[in-house]
Order: C-alpha cells, then sequence, then structure tokens
C-alpha cells in the first residue's frame, strides 16, 4: 500500500488520497484485480477495380496501366478516373517493365530502427510507356548504392511466376540496365532469383 | 463508363489485423477491494460520511454528495437477489451448453446492488435470500470470479 491509499478517515477530503497521479509501471503491472483484454481488429482492405486489375497483371509478369483519351494520358498505376479531365479512364494498355530513377533514398536503419547492411535503396521509378512523371516507388538492388543517379535506368526483376502472389512484390526489385553497373552484392530482399522476365 | 465488379470474390483483398491490447486496471478502491477478496475473503465497501450510504463494491466518492470515501466498510456474503436475468448465449452470440443466470444482489450492510453470476438453483425469485460462494483462498486470484457467483441461502 502506497501513501496515497492510505485515508484519514476524519471527514476532511483526503487530498493525497485523491489527488491526480499516474500508475507507476510496477503498479500498473501488478495490479490486483486487472482485467487484460485484446480487441480483435481484423480489417480486410479491397484493392478496387483498378488496382485488383493491376495486382493481377502483375502476377501475370505485367505492368497494367489505364488510358485517359482526352488528355492522352497513361496512368501507372492505373486508376478508373482521370483527375485532371474529371472523367472515367478508357483503356486497358501494357507498359514496359523498364523505366528510369525519378527520385531514390538510401537507407541504413528499418522502419523499426533494425540497421540495414547492405542498406536498401527504395526508388520512384517513372515507367517507360507510361506518361512521363508517372510511376510507382520500388526496391533497387543489384547495384552499389554509390552507383545510383537520378534517370539511371532500370528494369523490372520478377519473382518466378509460381511465387508470385498478385502483389507489387511479384517483381522482386528493380535493377540497373547497364550491365556494367550491376553487382553481385547480396539482394537485401526476398529470395535471390535468377529468372528475368524477357519481353 | 465504369467497368463494374459483378463477382466480389474479383476483387483482391489485403487482410490484417491491428494488434490492441488493453489492462484494465480496478483502481484504488477496486484494487482494495480486490486484495481483501483474495486475502481474507472479504467483500469491502465504502459508507459515505455524509449521507451514509455504503457502496459495494467500494468507492472513492460518493455518486451523490460527491464525499472522499475509502474501503474501510464491509458487506456481505449475504444479499438479497433484486433481480436476475438467464442467459442462453454467451458474448460471442455462441450457444451456451447450460444457461446461466446473472442476478444482482444487495449484499447485507450495503446499498447497492451487485452483479454476480448466480449458481446452484434450481429456481430463481425476486427477494430471496443468497449468499457468495467464493473459490477456497489457494485458487484465488484477486479476481471478480474469485466469487463463484451468488448461491441460495
Amino acid at each position: 500500500m502506497t501513501a496515497r491509499r492510505k485515508h484519514e478517515g476524519n471527514g476532511s477530503p483526503p487530498h493525497s488520497f485523491l489527488g491526480p497521479r499516474s500508475l507507476t509501471d510496477p503498479e500498473f503491472r501488478d495490479a490486483v484485480g486487472a482485467v487484460d483484454f485484446a480487441v480483435d481488429a481484423r480489417y480486410a482492405w479491397d484493392t478496387g477495380v483498378a488496382i485488383s486489375t493491376y495486382l493481377r497483371g502483375l502476377k501475370e509478369g505485367r505492368i497494367l496501366a489505364r488510358e485517359c483519351r482526352t488528355c492522352r494520358r497513361i496512368l501507372v498505376p492505373p486508376r478508373m478516373f482521370c483527375e485532371e479531365c474529371f472523367r472515367p479512364t478508357d483503356r486497358w494498355t501494357e507498359v514496359a517493365d523498364t523505366g528510369r530513377i525519378n527520385t531514390f533514398s538510401i537507407c541504413y536503419v528499418r522502419w523499426d530502427m533494425v540497421a540495414l547492411d547492405p542498406p536498401e535503396i527504395p526508388a520512384v521509378i517513372e515507367i517507360d510507356g507510361a506518361t512521363k512523371g508517372m510511376g510507382f516507388l520500388h526496391k533497387i538492388a543489384e547495384v552499389s548504392p554509390d552507383d545510383v543517379t537520378v534517370g539511371m535506368e532500370v528494369q523490372a526483376v520478377w519473382k518466378p511466376e509460381a511465387e508470385r502472389t498478385g502483389s507489387i512484390l511479384d517483381i522482386s526489385h528493380f535493377r540497373p540496365r547497364d550491365e556494367k553497373l550491376r553487382t553481385d552484392a547480396p539482394k537485401p530482399f526476398s529470395r535471390r532469383s535468377s529468372e528475368t522476365r524477357k519481353r | 463508363m465504369f467497368e463494374k465488379l459483378t463477382d466480389p470474390t474479383d476483387v483482391i483483398l489485403h487482410e490484417g489485423q491491428i494488434p490492441i491490447r488493453h489492462r484494465y486496471t480496478p483502481g484504488v478502491a477496486g484494487e482494495a477491494f480486490f486484495t481483501a477478496l483474495k486475502e481474507e475473503g472479504k467483500l469491502l465497501a465504502s459508507r459515505c460520511p455524509s449521507c451514509g450510504i455504503v457502496y459495494c463494491p467500494p468507492r472513492l466518492f460518493c455518486e451523490r454528495d460527491f464525499s472522499a470515501l475509502a474501503p474501510d466498510a464491509e458487506a456481505g456474503p449475504g444479499g438479497v437477489l433484486e433481480s436476475f436475468t438467464v442467459g442462453y448465449v454467451g458474448v460471442e452470440g455462441e450457444p451456451l451448453e447450460e444457461p446461466r443466470a446473472l442476478g444482482l444482489v444487495r449484499l447485507d450492510g450495503a446499498d447497492t446492488v451487485f452483479v454476480h453470476f448466480v449458481v446452484d438453483a434450481e429456481e430463481l425469485e425476486i427477494g430471496q435470500r443468497v449468499t457468495a460462494d467464493l473459490l477456497p483462498k489457494a485458487e484465488r486470484t484477486g479476481s471478480i470470479l474469485d466469487i463463484r457467483g451468488f448461491r441460495p441461502a
């Protein structure tokens, strides 16, 4: 019993008894009669028409895009509505699995502060065949971090077909198109795959 | 126009789970109540020094006049069944093998009612005498379930 749990019992307001104070860690952990409860907070996030089709395309080793006939833009990742023309997009089209680095970062720590060795290189990749500026975030590997540049031409390295699940990670990573820039450094992500889709 | 999904299984779903864990601590009066229940098998209560109302389980202030209270009184273990209900489904909606009765019991010496199971009763009647059925001391953990329930006295 701590001091604040004593009560004078003389009818006067027991300020020390009622005074606001947080529980200390031992008080919290050892509280008699405490009830522990875990909320079963499960969710299912539906990827919608455009992204569902895009993800199914990735499973087949294809990057699908939507075209808007009014502004003639090719949208990657695809969306069913053109945010510039304010009208539905018109048709599906396939774009290349190559592109160039729009911007990148070199990460030496993971989101939870675990050191990464080798570092990971997330990059925004503008996809060839899509309108300039269109593309997505992915990882760059098989290259020394020192050699990565904005504008570098890269190509997708696909996971083996049997391992694809309809996810953006069906592309294992992107690597430089220039073979001279490629390294054999162990890939920081997923399983090493020698299979590269040729198109 | 928009493509419409007609087969809901066409939609790709990403399933996840948000880990949310709670620990409810019963507070100063609640801890005193559970400690006394576990160690001494007593049901603590608090008496308001100004209006005389006795709360069980104990409170730290009087709901009627806001006087400061302490868990310094005792109630029960006998009492009067003030109301009851019989449940046939559990909290998840699952059917119960045996229906369970929940009662409101006004413990002797207390002015408030206490919610708990009513056990070992064939027939329930409002106004009947019941008494708290405690687990043996070795099995008590400082939980409300240290009281098995109220059984007919």
